[in-house]
Formats: structure tokens, sequence, C-alpha cells
């Protein structure tokens, strides 16, 4: 009888564990029909970038901020942000992180703005929201036969259907106003030297304006000095300004700075020396405005 | 034994399957594929760059672009995408039809 009992148990957990292998390694359960927000992080920052280059298309940031929240970032402007900046030290096209930035800077404004392209005019307004774009996601699927279901203009999770339920009206089109000339060059509007010791030595604190005085993101400065060159971008700090952007100058050294490839060169800046308490000195800084023309 | 086997069967489909976090897009739903596709449309519509849109599509494995986009224009018809939106992916499945990739400089070297 007791023998009876260890074959009963013996059987039963035999049987367990070739049902967990049948389950886990013969024919586990497959996400065919995934969404974004499961998606590999590279995965991820290959669809930011997407966004991005179509945002600078159509400037239709409704549109954008639908497929950001496909990809469940808490967070879409740090998201877009850091992504930048991680592009930036990888050394991705100019064109590509300006693109990024430009998206993060409009996010956090709220407002879409103009970008220079790469053709020198505006190009085309997007088209209505696709049914895609419109779906809000919150959670991994839950069947792998799960049906989409667009509810446009405000997101909302939804579940499972049996038929897809399409209601494609379409979202108002965004009232595009170019605020600038493409590719107009910048000139230097204001300089001014720093001392505020609460600030970091030497720092170079740049400011970009478009021709009515806005804030501009995703703008390439050019600083360059004798044997080296750096290039920055605004709108990566969207939590100070959207058109800021910052450096950090050496003692001694003499910098060119320059906005593009459009705009003259400002030669001869360099971190002054201020007064500090006990009589020493420490490295001020600058702040430098640009506008475009 | 049998109950056994349901039981495992149980545990490993159920209280906890093989959990997909790291996916790629290759798996993603249609639609979503479609409005990637889409990006990629809108994108080459301004620039006009046939190399990096195919770059871009070429996130989803080592089909031919022009049969991504394709597929895409089909899933955006099926899915009643707006005729501004289909006029995109059509225009990017031109493209991508027309495209012919560029030797890498590698590739070329003895």
């Amino acid at each position: 009888m007791k023998r009876d009992g260890w074959m009963w148990l013996l059987a039963l957990l035999a049987g367990f564990g070739l049902g967990l292998v049948y389950a886990w390694m013969v024919a586990p359960v497959r996400y065919v029909n995934t969404v974004p927000t499961t998606l590999r992080s590279d995965f991820k920052d290959q669809f930011r970038a997407a966004i991005a280059a179509s945002y600078s298309a159509t400037h239709n940031l409704d549109r954008a901020k639908a497929r950001l929240a496909l990809l469940g970032d808490a967070d879409p402007v740090q998201a877009l942000t850091a992504q930048a900046q991680r592009m930036l030290a990888s050394g991705a096209s100019f064109d590509s992180i300006r693109q990024v930035a430009a998206l993060a800077s409009d996010l956090k404004s709220g407002v879409a703005s103009a970008l220079p392209t790469a053709t020198g005019t505006p190009t085309a307004i997007a088209p209505a929201i696709s049914p895609a774009a419109a779906i809000e996601t919150a959670t991994a699927p839950t069947s792998a036969s799960e049906t989409p279901t667009a509810v446009n203009g405000s997101p909302t999770a939804v579940a499972s259907t049996s038929a897809p339920q399409i209601f494609d009206t379409p979202t108002p089109r965004p009232t595009y106003t170019p605020t600038s000339t493409p590719g107009a060059p910048f000139k230097l509007v204001s300089q001014e030297s720093i001392c505020n010791p609460d600030l970091t030595d030497g720092l170079m604190q740049i400011t970009t304006l478009d021709s009515t005085r806005h804030q501009m993101a995703g703008v390439e400065i050019i600083i360059t000095w004798s044997g080296g060159e750096e290039h920055i971008f605004t709108g990566l700090k969207p939590e100070i300004a959207n058109g800021y952007a910052d450096y950090i100058m050496q003692s001694g050294v003499s910098y060119t700075v320059r906005i593009d490839d459009s705009g003259s060169p400002v030669p001869n800046l360099a971190a002054p020396t201020c007064p500090g308490a006990n009589n020493q000195t420490y490295l001020g800084g600058l702040h430098l405005t640009f506008q475009e023309q | 034994m049998t109950l056994g086997i349901a039981l495992g069967l149980f545990y490993g489909w159920v209280i906890s399957p093989v959990q997909f976090v790291d996916t790629t897009p290759a798996s993603l739903r249609a639609d979503y594929r479609a409005d990637y596709v889409l990006m990629v449309a809108e994108a080459y519509h301004a620039d006009q760059n046939a190399q990096l849109a195919a770059q871009r599509l070429a996130i989803f494995g080592s089909d031919p672009p022009d049969s991504i986009a394709s597929q895409a224009l089909q899933t955006g018809r099926s899915a009643g995408y707006a005729p501004n939106d289909i006029a995109l992916l059509q225009d990017l499945t031109r493209a991508m039809q027309a495209y012919q990739p560029v030797p890498t400089a590698a590739g070329n070297a003895p």
C-alpha cells in the first residue's frame, strides 16, 4: 500500500516534468502578434528614430505622441532626450540626432515647430492618424489571437474582440505655420559674461532663437579651438530650455562658435576670470544668444 | 502520470509561461508593422532617400524592402488607412521596387 503511494507520487512528478518540458521547450507559448512595448531596447531606439524622422517630415505632433505611447515609455521626453545623447555619443548622423532632439523639445513644449529640412521647404502635412497609431496598449498581449481595435482620439486600453472594429475618424490637421526661413543663417545677438559661483566653472551657455524669437531645438552648434572641434545640439536639455545647449570651456583656451554651417563664426571666446571670496578667483562662464535671420 | 502532465502543462502555459520581453520587430502584429512602414514612408516622402528608407525597413529582418512595403500597403488597405497614407505607402513600395542596394566599400575591396 505504501509502495503504491510512492509510485503514484513518482508518476505524478514524472508527468509534471514531461508537461513542463513540452510547455516550455517543445511548444512554448508563442507571441507572434506582439506590441511595441515588448521590443528590445535597441529596437525601441530605432522605432523612436523612425517616429522622429516621420515627425520632422509631417510636423504632426498628435500622431508622434500616439506612436510614442505605443512604446510604453514612462516619460517619452526623457526617453527621447536620453536616446539623442546616446546617438551623439555613438556618432549617429547629425540629421537623425536633430530629429530626435527636436521631437523631444516639441513634446515638452506641446507645440509643433518648424525644422530646417534638407530641401529647404516645408514638407507635407501628415494625413489622419492611422488605426495602429491610435491604439493604446498599456499591457502586454494576453492572447496571440488578439485583434486590433482602433479608437481614435483618446487612447484606451482595449480588450480582445472577435472582429476588428475600426473607427477611422480623421484627427484635426495641425495648422503648420512656417516660422522661419529654413537654413537661414544665425547671428550672434547677445553675449554676456557670467560670474556665478553656483554654476559650473567655464560653462558656455548657448541659446538659439528663430526669427520670431522662439527657442529652437535641434540646432547644431560647432565649437572649435586650436587642435579640436566639438559638435553639440540644442534641445538635449529641455528641462532647462528648448533652445539651450552648453559646453564646458577650459581655462586659457580661445574658442570659436558657429551655428550649423550657415552661421558666421564667432571667434575669440574665452571663459572670464571672476573675483571670488577671500580674494580668490574662479572661472566664469559665457551666455551666447544666436538668432536666425 | 496523466494528471502530472496536465499539471505541468497548466503550470508551463498558464501560471509561468515563457516570457518574451525582448522581442524583435518581425514578431510585431501586422498593424504595428504597417504603421512603422508608414513612418518610413512619411520620412521618405520628405527626403527621397531610398537607401535610408531601405535601411529603416531592414529592422524587420532579411525580407526584401519592397516586400515589406508591399505587405504594409496591403495591411493599410485592409485596415482602412486614410487615402494619403495609402498614397505614401504606394510611393514607398514603388521606390523600394526600383531600389538597388549600393555596394559597400568593404564589398568592393579586393
